[in-house]
């Protein structure tokens, strides 16, 4: 979907994005990271929005410095801030932007009232977007980046600012919307749940730089196949009990995190404690969550 | 079930049928003249106001009491000429009695918010997300205010010449022995209304708040006129050769010597109630012009680049 090389991004002394390399796969792929690591300046790069000061990006497979404005028929984007004018009803607002995308009067309005239905706006989209709600506004500004049917659609922080119900409610039209329209999705954002709810895979950026890419599964089953311990005496003899299973042990200081393969895992553990004489204060399967691999990358 | 599956297919197979970026443009233009015409606004109706106030000033002060033998310019004396296309865009109060006041006040009110607002609401983000690029937005800008201006500069002035050949008996041979004329009404309406669109323009986007925008722009404009007109009043009084110069600050005055020059006439000012002989070369004249209508371009685009990186 997106290809960047070397992309480096300066501002002044500060580097957004340094030698910024990576392979973006078509389908919904969230960009991570703390604010300030680079995600909405990395966005508006590949929406040709902002220039790059060296290196090369492809989007969809063409090369951003020669088709800047061209390219963008095939991408919509959501920004991250309030960018709608209050004086327009939702309706005229969605048409103009369809016919600044390129769109006739008749398949912008067509288009219009199909979205706001998918997004389940009555009467209201006859309303001035002044009057709107937070997460209305929300919506429209979603819909304004599908209003074109692009292959690929940019969300910068599209829940920013809502609260936790609004929230789930914009992800979950999120997903409808894509989905029902089969477009690909690159979402940033700082939310960890967000990526989870809505992307097949991630990518996490901090200082300007990728951390890390992988499934979204991989890393939600990559964690919970752990078991975490917590016992009392000597630790090392228990690790040994278990190494000798061929079972490596994990110490974190406070935990020790224990891949676990079957629920013989279990047996195994009860062993080791037993014959290392430790005693078993806990024993469970771990619920960790990308949080902790977010965390761990970040710090 | 089945309804909603074909509503899903009909969703994921639209088929946008997107345009050409010339057509997107042009069609942003137009909806903006659209919505500047409205009468849904207060805008609007000053704008229709002050329309109407042009038409009126150019069917009593021109059409009425015009001959057709004096029609399009007669000789003051041996130097100067007075034409009533340049006439048309004098003061109201002057010696000529035009209609410069309100196309001024036309433009102020048209262009004040019409970048200003986009960048005001941070909606030029989505419009700059678009298959355009900053150049074809600031276009797709320019052509409402432009257009708008030329009904109150080209269009009357072509009633008053098609009023002037109506008097001469709508014979064919004055009309093609006046080819020239119909030129340059043109050109003069071209450069009078993207002058005043382009440094309106400038104006939004470097205020951002349409009433302060639209009130700054006519300020400046008539402004700067009066107080070059008093300095070179000044500096003339005390014979001093180069006092012309002062004039290219005043952006009225700036356009008035180019028009008279696309009629070829020689240039003076009446400042003060007083005709004062101006003589600037055509070297410098087009070097300011130039460097005012580049620098007000250049400078929105840099301002549009600015905001886009700064969010």
């Amino acid at each position: 979907m997106i290809k960047a090389t070397n992309v480096v991004k300066q501002y002044g002394n500060l580097k957004a994005l340094d030698n910024f390399s990576i392979e973006i796969p078509a389908g919904k792929v969230g960009i991570l990271g703390p604010n300030g690591a680079g995600k909405s300046t990395f966005v508006k790069i590949a929406l040709g929005l902002l220039t790059a000061t060296s290196g090369e990006i492809t989007v969809l497979g063409e090369t951003l410095t020669k088709n800047t404005t061209e390219i963008r028929r095939k991408i919509g984007y959501m920004p991250e801030h309030d960018c709608i004018p209050n004086e327009m009803t939702g309706v005229e607002f969605l048409i103009e932007m369809g016919m600044v995308s390129g769109m006739s009067l008749s398949g912008a309005t067509e288009r219009t009232h199909e979205i706001l239905g998918h997004l389940r706006m009555g009467e209201e989209k006859y309303r001035l977007i002044g009057e709107y709600s937070g997460g209305m506004r929300q919506k429209i500004k979603l819909a304004q980046g599908l209003i074109h049917a692009p292959e690929v659609v940019f969300l910068d922080e599209p829940t920013s600012g809502l609260d936790p119900n609004a929230r789930r409610e914009m992800l979950e039209t999120i997903n409808g919307l894509t989905d029902v329209s089969n477009t690909k999705v690159l979402l940033s954002t700082h939310i960890l749940q967000d990526v989870e709810m809505v992307c097949d895979s991630v990518i996490i950026v901090k200082d300007g730089k990728l951390q890390m890419q992988k499934d979204v599964k991989a890393i939600v089953g990559e964690k919970s196949n752990f078991v975490q311990v917590r016992i009392g005496g000597k630790s090392e003899d228990f690790i040994s009990e278990l190494k000798k299973k061929k079972i490596n042990v994990e110490n974190d200081g406070r935990v020790l995190v224990i891949p676990y393969v079957d629920d013989s895992t279990y047996d195994y553990i009860i062993e080791a404690s037993v014959k290392s004489k430790c005693s078993l204060y806990e024993m469970e399967r771990t619920s960790q969550s990308m949080d902790s691999v977010y965390q761990e990358i970040i710090e | 079930m089945k309804g909603k599956a074909q509503l899903s297919d009909r969703f994921r197979d639209f088929d946008a049928n997107l345009t050409t970026r010339p057509w997107i443009v042009l069609g942003m233009g137009l909806r903006k003249f659209n919505s500047l015409l409205t009468l849904k606004t207060w805008n609007g109706i000053g704008i229709w106001l002050m329309i109407a106030v042009v038409y009126l000033l150019t069917f009593f002060r021109f059409i009425l009491f015009i001959e057709p033998e004096d029609y399009p310019c007669v000789d003051l004396n041996d130097e100067y000429q007075r034409c009533i296309p340049l006439d048309f865009y004098g003061d109201l109060l002057g010696n000529a009695g035009g209609t410069k006041l309100f196309l001024i006040a036309i433009a102020a009110t048209a262009s004040g918010g019409i970048i200003g607002n986009d960048m005001a609401n941070k909606s030029i983000h989505l419009y700059l997300s678009r298959p355009i690029s900053r150049l074809d937005y600031l276009i797709a800008r320019f052509i409402p205010v432009f257009a708008l201006l030329l009904l109150v500069t080209a269009l009357p002035n072509y009633m008053i010449l098609s009023s002037m050949w109506s008097g001469n008996g709508l014979e064919t041979s004055w009309l093609l022995d006046r080819k020239w004329l119909i030129i340059n009404i043109m050109l003069q309406g071209v450069l009078y209304s993207a002058t005043y669109s382009i440094i309106g323009l400038t104006f939004s986007t470097l205020i951002k708040k349409e009433g302060i925008a639209s009130s700054t722009f006519f300020l400046f404009v008539y402004g700067t006129s009066l107080i070059c007109e008093t300095f070179f009043t000044i500096l003339n009084a005390f014979d001093i050769d180069e006092a012309d110069y002062v004039l290219l600050l005043s952006i009225n005055h700036l356009i008035d010597m180019v028009s008279y020059m696309i009629f070829d006439t020689k240039y003076y000012v009446i400042a003060f109630f007083t005709p004062w002989e101006v003589d600037i070369g055509t070297l410098e004249l087009f070097a300011v012009f130039t460097f005012i209508f580049a620098g007000c371009c250049a400078f929105m685009y840099w301002m549009i680049q600015q905001m886009e990186s700064n969010k």
